[in-house]
């Protein structure tokens, strides 16, 4: 809890609106959607221009409080949650839309622009913004940079690293930085903006960024297949890719996954298969038309059960925004959804799904998957109860068992959501000692006192290891 | 209730449950959709965040405080967050059940006490009661007073709320309740029999509109029964967190409309619709669990059951008119009834139809929350003016007398030319 005088000082600085602390805020800021985590901040600032930033960071040093960064808290590894108390900094209110170049394809704009205004905005221009992460409703731009979000957008157009052009910002010392512009090559020096992209808030707070844009694609078929077998489904996927054909968006739901999905949306999706891919190629009218084509020869020739294809946009649209909400409806039959984020090689696919089955019987857990399937990055979510500690030990064993595999198999325990809290005992053996020293330093040089964003990806306390 | 140990610090029994929080799983889906959040950018304003509050209530983090009374309150209990929820939380639900908690956490004391029990308790399940209370208000219109004061200022002088309650008032007609015969025959060949469950704002408010109800649906070939003792639905209860006396309505009218032969129980009153939708749940305990099913399956808001029946077309004649389409909260969202009523509204020959643009977002009405918290209400309303407004429709129809007030103040306002009506006087525009 802060001093009476400290709060006076902060509202004297931002305005009574812009500064929260009383506990029923702090209780309401002190989570995102990563499951079983929860810390109360001392207090919950929103600043209202990049300069108020710089005061809330020196008074921050003042008081001495850690200070973590939030945009609307959808993440889902423990980002934007103030792990060792201190001060959240929510950028919200820093939400316009700075400038969109038509001469040069570009947008700026303040980091509490939400994802999908953003995408409307350079849509009413007739320009294209790709990432589209599942919470891009409410989610920041900010925020999709901080944790380098993806989307179902990913495969053939990448994630938020491939769209960040320049960064504005502020250290944890007050000092003020740009990075990148709007120049499409530029090796100027080392390329800072690309090590802010992914940070998690631990290296610096973005207050701006300037984004790529692209053409809008000119027509989008959309193909929904159904399997009898995970495997088959999975199969599918790695003979897509064999085949030299990349899909805008490559979606795999199993069974558990889909009766949830349908339970919430109605949308007609088949209650009795193990799986579904959701599958989009978008591009030039005649590419896309022979593209589908193609993928439906593949999907016949694995022996998909059932091909369909979305009768209209609006279908398809439909199916695309009953997929985003999939690991919420999942949520419907257990209190507690576990997930994950393993990625692997795409030719792996199928030994994945195997593997999570395997794992499932082994430790009697109820287990719903779905993911980007094109990209190799799944979403296994155990569906369990936080208050049955023998089912919880249960899940936590069964993610570490399976996170062995995806690493022997040279995948990565997070694909898009990040290490934050949820996943820092696994970055070490993913990367070796040597990989967290080498952050650890990077970490030092931007942030020497470790104030900003504290605990998160590593624990920047511990003195530098050696490896072996 | 004393004697049962209630959930963590809530101070009384009949606490929100505890699964259902737990269900909450924080991803922030409701977060766009509810228009305290949008309003306030403040967590705890949120769907997200009213349910973590309630949780940590029941986990004994936090007592029941004062800002959770506030937040239950300042709730619209739009329900926008239950269409959104992929995970099937009902925050607004939560909601409800914290602002019975309230009551016993911060009891209200003297004359206020005694007027909100009066209100709840004697009057509004009484229709008699109501009835003759309304009385002074007509004739206040009737003598011209409501146009001297609304033109004089001189109830500027009172609180916001009063000067904006009495700007709402619409003209008034002596209550339909009284006047309706019990039975009303089917015009034409029947198709069937109904029940028809008059509100209390319909009553005695919109009479017109729910006469405009009966007509439609005896043209539309359906015998109509009203029963004469029916009582309020209970909404208004559970709105102020009376969760009892709600109850012991729900009971009422359960037992008095199940007594009925009837296909159907229909209303007119989006806001009784979903109440009466609900008996099922308010009443679980009682254990009657069949007869509570079948009653849920009989309650029908006219146009779910017009568009379930089929709308007979031929005896209807043209209306030329540009009409929009406002989705009142309690129809969309309580009940999920959406795509009916712009069916029927394009099966009416000459209407020229025109979406609105967030036609599912609140008005701002809210049961009592327009005339407690009237700039956020305004800042509300002005949102769905200027969306009212980009369609140039002649009409803007809505199906619940709360929207229906509130709408038709703000047209008034803001001095726009659009004329609010029901779907049913739409329909009756149409029938002959």
């Amino acid at each position: 809890m802060l001093s009476e005088n400290a709060i006076k000082k902060l509202t004297g600085l931002l305005g009574k609106e812009n500064v929260l602390h009383e506990k029923e805020d702090l209780i309401t800021f002190g989570y995102d959607a990563t499951p079983e985590i929860q810390y109360l901040p001392d207090v919950v600032v929103f600043p209202t221009s990049s300069e108020q930033v710089v005061d809330i960071v020196k008074f921050a040093r003042e008081e001495g409080l850690p200070i973590v960064p939030r945009g609307s808290g959808t993440g889902l590894s423990g980002g934007s949650v103030a792990a060792e108390g201190g001060l959240i900094l929510c950028l919200t209110r820093l939400n316009r839309i700075l400038e969109i170049d038509e001469e040069n394809l570009t947008a700026t704009a303040q980091a509490g622009v939400v994802t999908l205004d953003f995408f409307d905005a350079v849509s009413a221009k007739g320009l294209f913004y790709p990432p589209d992460p599942g919470s891009q409703k409410i989610s920041t731009l900010g925020g999709n940079i901080a944790e380098d979000a993806g989307g179902l957008r990913g495969l053939k157009y990448g994630v938020t690293r491939d769209y960040v052009m320049a960064v504005k910002g502020v250290l944890g010392d007050g000092l003020t930085f740009t990075t990148g512009g709007k120049s499409v090559k530029d090796v100027a020096g080392y390329a800072l903006k690309d090590l802010l992209v992914g940070s998690e808030g631990t290296l610096g707070i973005i207050t701006e960024a300037t984004f790529k844009l692209i053409p809008p694609p000119q027509a989008k078929r959309t193909l929904l297949a159904y399997f009898k077998d995970t495997r088959t489904a999975g199969a599918a996927v790695a003979n897509i890719i064999a085949a030299k054909i990349i899909p805008s968006t490559m979606e795999i739901m199993d069974n558990a996954t889909i009766k949830c999905v349908e339970g919430y949306a109605n949308i007609g999706l088949p209650l009795d298969m193990a799986a579904l891919l959701l599958i989009e190629v978008d591009g030039h009218h005649a590419a896309v038309l022979e593209e589908a084509d193609d993928v439906r020869a593949v999907l016949e020739r694995v022996g998909a059960a059932e091909i369909h294809e979305a009768a209209d946009a609006e279908h398809a649209n439909q199916l695309a925004a009953a997929r985003r909400t999939a690991l919420s409806a999942l949520a419907r039959v257990s209190p507690t959804t576990l997930l994950e984020d393993a990625t692997v090689p795409r030719s792996r696919l199928a030994e994945t799904f195997d593997e999570i089955e395997r794992l499932s019987e082994k430790f009697q857990l109820k287990v719903g998957t779905f993911g980007h399937a094109g990209d190799g990055n799944l979403h296994p979510t155990v569906l369990c109860d936080e208050r049955n500690r023998d089912e919880m030990e249960r899940a936590h064993a069964f993610y570490n068992e399976l996170y062995e595999k995806v690493l022997a198999w040279g995948g990565t325990v997070s694909g898009e959501h990040g290490i934050g809290l949820a996943k820092k005992d696994y970055l070490e053996r993913q990367i070796g000692s040597g990989g967290v020293n080498v952050m650890r330093r990077i970490k030092r040089s931007f942030d020497p006192d470790g104030v900003l964003n504290p605990g998160k990806i590593f624990t920047d306390k511990d003195a530098e290891k050696t490896d072996g | 209730m004393a004697e049962k140990k209630c959930l963590g610090n809530f101070p009384l029994a009949d606490e929100p449950h505890y699964e259902g929080m737990l269900q909450c799983m924080r991803c922030g889906f409701c977060l766009p959709t509810c228009p305290t959040y949008v309003l306030t950018g403040r967590e705890r304003s949120s769907p997200r965040g009213r349910v973590a509050l309630a949780k940590a209530v029941a986990d004994d983090q936090i007592a029941f405080t004062g800002a959770l009374k506030e937040e239950s309150f300042f709730c619209l209990d739009c329900r926008a967050c239950t269409t959104s929820c992929p995970s099937g939380v009902h925050a607004g639900r939560v909601m409800e059940a914290c602002r019975n908690q309230a009551h016993e956490a911060f009891p209200l004391t003297g004359a206020v006490r005694k007027f909100r029990e009066f209100i709840l308790q004697r009057m509004l399940p009484s229709p008699d009661l109501l009835e003759t209370s309304m009385l002074p208000a007509r004739l206040y219109q009737k003598l011209g007073i409501q146009w001297l004061i609304r033109h004089s200022h001189l109830l500027k002088l009172g609180p916001d709320w009063m000067q904006k309650a009495e700007g709402m008032m619409p003209e008034l007609y002596p209550p339909l309740r009284p006047q309706l015969p019990e039975v009303i025959p089917a015009v034409g060949e029947q198709r069937g029999r109904v029940a028809f469950f008059l509100g209390c704002i319909m009553t005695l408010m919109y009479p017109e509109v729910s006469r405009q109800t009966v007509k439609v649906l005896t043209h539309q070939g359906f015998e109509v029964l009203t029963p004469k003792e029916q009582k309020c639905c209970g909404a208004p209860h559970l709105n102020e967190g009376d969760r009892s006396t709600t109850r012991q309505l729900a009971q009422y009218n359960l037992d008095l409309f199940m007594e009925l032969d009837v296909d159907a129980i229909v209303t007119d009153c989006a806001g009784c619709g979903a109440s009466l939708k609900e008996y099922e749940e308010l009443l679980e305990e009682t254990g009657d669990h069949e007869k509570l099913a079948k009653f849920h399956s009989r309650i029908k808001d006219v146009s779910e059951f017009l568009a379930e029946q089929g709308l007979r077309t031929d005896v209807l004649k043209p209306v030329d008119k540009s009409v929009t389409y406002h989705e009142p909260c309690h129809l969309c969202h309580a009940q999920g009834v959406s795509r009916q009523p712009r069916t029927l509204i394009q099966q009416i020959p000459g209407i020229d139809y025109r979406e609105l643009k967030e036609a599912s977002w609140c008005c701002g009405s809210a049961a009592t929350f327009s005339l407690k918290y009237t700039s956020e209400s305004q800042l509300i309303l002005d949102r769905k003016l200027e969306n009212v407004r980009a369609t140039g429709a002649d009409l803007l129809v809505t199906a619940n007398p709360g929207c229906h007030l509130q709408l038709a103040w703000g047209l008034r306002q803001a001095n726009m030319p659009q004329k609010v009506v029901h779907i049913t006087e739409l329909l009756g525009m149409a029938t002959g």
